[in-house]
């Protein structure tokens, strides 16, 4: 007879807060540990154990096998193991595979085993898939083989690993890149971080070689240069000492929940993303500032702790109508809403103590305008997912505790210019948002245009019918919006513009931007405000 | 008298004791119906990914 995981009511709350100390965090991730098992015992009832015949099924039983021998043995070594994202992500992969009908990699597990096998010394035989030219042991590296072999034989008296006929290492250099260690012949260890600030430490990898972790919007980033793994050890080391020294309560949990980032090849701007499929990593690309990166731990961790707890308990149910969100162009369903407010919540927290830590007028002024922004768009968030009647009874109390949080941050002590820069970007988003999804009756339109060009009463018609849709209007306001988010985000290079005399604005929006709004109507033509007055 | 402490029952069983190769001696029980639950959840909602682009 087996149990359920059980949280504490003091957890749930804490979550809720936007919180979570190593004892909430270590709740999480006992679940995700019976996750992965639950999720590898799912596969397993799907591979049949008599086809023996195929490489893949036979690697998995013997990886399966190994793995049971290692947590009898050693359940530390087996836990390890399980806890890595890369574990949730390629079980997590294979049941989506076999539900659409595409061939699993079931050999992967014998990979992951014996990864496990290495690290605690334990003596294996078992043929191993070679992809991309090695064999990756998830969580410790990659092992280059020579030749054109599909599979290798990885042998291991619990001191050495033989890899087919011509490699033999110690299993004690099998390990992580620290970038301290000489090199080991084939062997490319993950990049591991030590960062570390004020006697806090906090340990991860930098993965950019397992498949099953190259799962986000963006690719992976792939084969980092020695330089580029420099930066970012240094880099993440400065978001370390930036969140230790100024947002403890973000720091430890962080520290204790996330073991792998994932950096992501670069767009324009930053991007970050997290996998309810991967708990433990944080994919982002390169972050322009230390301050940046830290924030995007702090909102990418609040997605990993979310997502973790609906898994344990489910907040919403099934629901298609879709929203506003503050955050986003498109409308989003409530599920969206739910993990956009909660990592927005952890963001208003964030930019609350950073707009205390800033030193610099400009990076004052961007941690006031973020604190203030983000902190006013929980109670809209919440309010909209508790209207919404998709939440199931834990979630409305979540949210209803997550919004009396959002309440008691308040706007009091952010100065008179920061709430007005808040106002004009927070009106501007929304307003470009409802001129682009929010779709009308077109047969009302046309009636409250004739009743007005006859000059009659418009009656009971004033209100038309409205609904959401994904394009309803093509809304150019890519320049204003991105110049009105620039005051705050880069006032240097908005200052440069404003003496430029703001080129490709209309007089309009130019006078927006440039704080003269009092004088904005002047250079709206009159029929937008006719236009205006009907809508 | 301290008073219990109340816990939220979860969706998850807890596995962290049972042995690999008793998995599949559970059988017809609270795990086979998580994981129904959980393929069924992968079905409605397929993978979904939080990302978010700093741009606004």
């Amino acid at each position: 007879m087996i149990t359920v995981h059980r949280l504490p009511e003091d957890a749930f709350t804490a979550l809720a807060n936007g919180e979570g100390d190593p004892v909430v965090v270590r709740h999480l991730r006992e679940a995700q540990h019976s996750k992965h098992l639950m999720l590898l015992h799912a596969v397993a009832e799907t591979v049949d154990s008599t086809d023996l015949a195929s490489l893949e099924v036979a690697a998995f039983w013997a990886g399966y096998r190994l793995l049971a021998r290692i947590q009898a043995f050693s359940p530390g070594a087996a836990a390890w193991l399980l806890g890595l994202p890369h574990f949730g992500s390629w079980a997590h992969d294979c049941l989506i595979r076999l539900d659409r009908g595409l061939p699993p990699d079931f050999g992967y597990l014998a990979c992951a085993a014996a990864a496990a096998a290495v690290r605690r010394g334990v003596r294996f035989e078992l043929d191993a898939p070679v992809r991309d030219g090695g064999v990756m042991l998830p969580g410790l590296g990659f092992l280059r083989v020579t030749g054109q072999d599909a599979w290798v034989r990885l042998r291991s008296d619990g001191e050495r690993l033989a890899v087919g006929e011509h490699i033999d290492v110690p299993c004690t250099a099998l390990v992580p890149d620290e970038g301290s260690g000489g090199p080991v012949p084939q062997w490319r260890g993950t990049p591991l971080v030590r960062a570390v600030a004020d006697g806090h430490t906090w340990v991860v990898l930098l993965e950019t070689a397992d498949r099953h972790l190259d799962r986000y919007a963006l690719p992976m980033l792939a084969a980092m240069t020695a330089d580029e793994v420099a930066s970012w050890r240094h880099r993440i080391q400065s978001a370390w000492q930036v969140l230790v020294r100024h947002h403890g309560w973000a720091a430890g949990p962080l520290a204790d929940g996330v073991c792998v980032i994932v950096p992501l090849t670069s767009r324009s701007g930053l991007d970050s993303a997290t996998s309810p499929a991967a708990f433990g990593a944080i994919a982002t690309s390169w972050p322009p500032s230390p301050v940046i990166l830290a924030e995007t731990l702090v909102h990418e961790f609040q997605h990993l702790k979310l997502c973790c707890l609906t898994d344990m308990l489910p907040l919403i149910e099934l629901c298609d109508e879709k929203t506003y969100a503050p955050w986003r162009e498109d409308p989003r369903p409530a599920g969206g809403l739910l993990q956009g407010v909660y990592a927005h919540l952890g963001i208003a927290r964030f930019w609350d103590a950073q707009r205390h830590a800033e030193t610099r007028p400009d990076g004052i002024l961007r941690a006031q305008v973020m604190y203030e922004r983000w902190r006013a768009t929980i109670e809209m968030a919440a309010s909209a997912l508790l209207r919404t009647g998709s939440l199931t009874p834990a979630g409305v109390r979540f949210v209803t505790m997550l919004r009396q949080y959002g309440q008691r941050l308040g706007s009091e002590s952010v100065p008179a210019a920061a709430r007005q820069i808040v106002r004009e970007a927070a009106l501007d988003h929304w307003l470009t948002w409802q001129f682009r999804h929010t779709a009308l009756d077109a047969a009302g339109v046309a009636g409250l245009v004739d009743a007005y060009q006859r000059g009659a009463s418009p009656g009971d018609r004033t209100l038309l019918e409205t609904w959401i849709e994904a394009d309803t209007r093509t809304i150019n306001s890519t320049a204003r919006s991105r110049l009105l988010n620039m005051r705050y985000l880069e006032p240097q290079r908005h200052r440069h513009l404003c003496a430029e005399g703001m080129p490709g604005l209309s007089k309009a929006d130019s006078l927006l931007v440039s704080g003269k709004r009092e004088h904005g109507g002047a250079g709206i033509p009159r029929r937008n405000h006719r236009l205006r007055a009907a809508a | 008298m301290t008073p219990p402490k109340q816990e939220l029952e979860s969706v998850v069983p807890d596995l962290r004791e049972v042995p690999l190769d008793r998995l599949a001696e559970l059988g017809d029980s609270v795990l086979a119906h998580a994981i129904a639950m959980y393929r069924q959840r992968l079905k409605d909602i397929g993978v979904p990914l939080s990302a978010f682009n700093s741009s606004i």
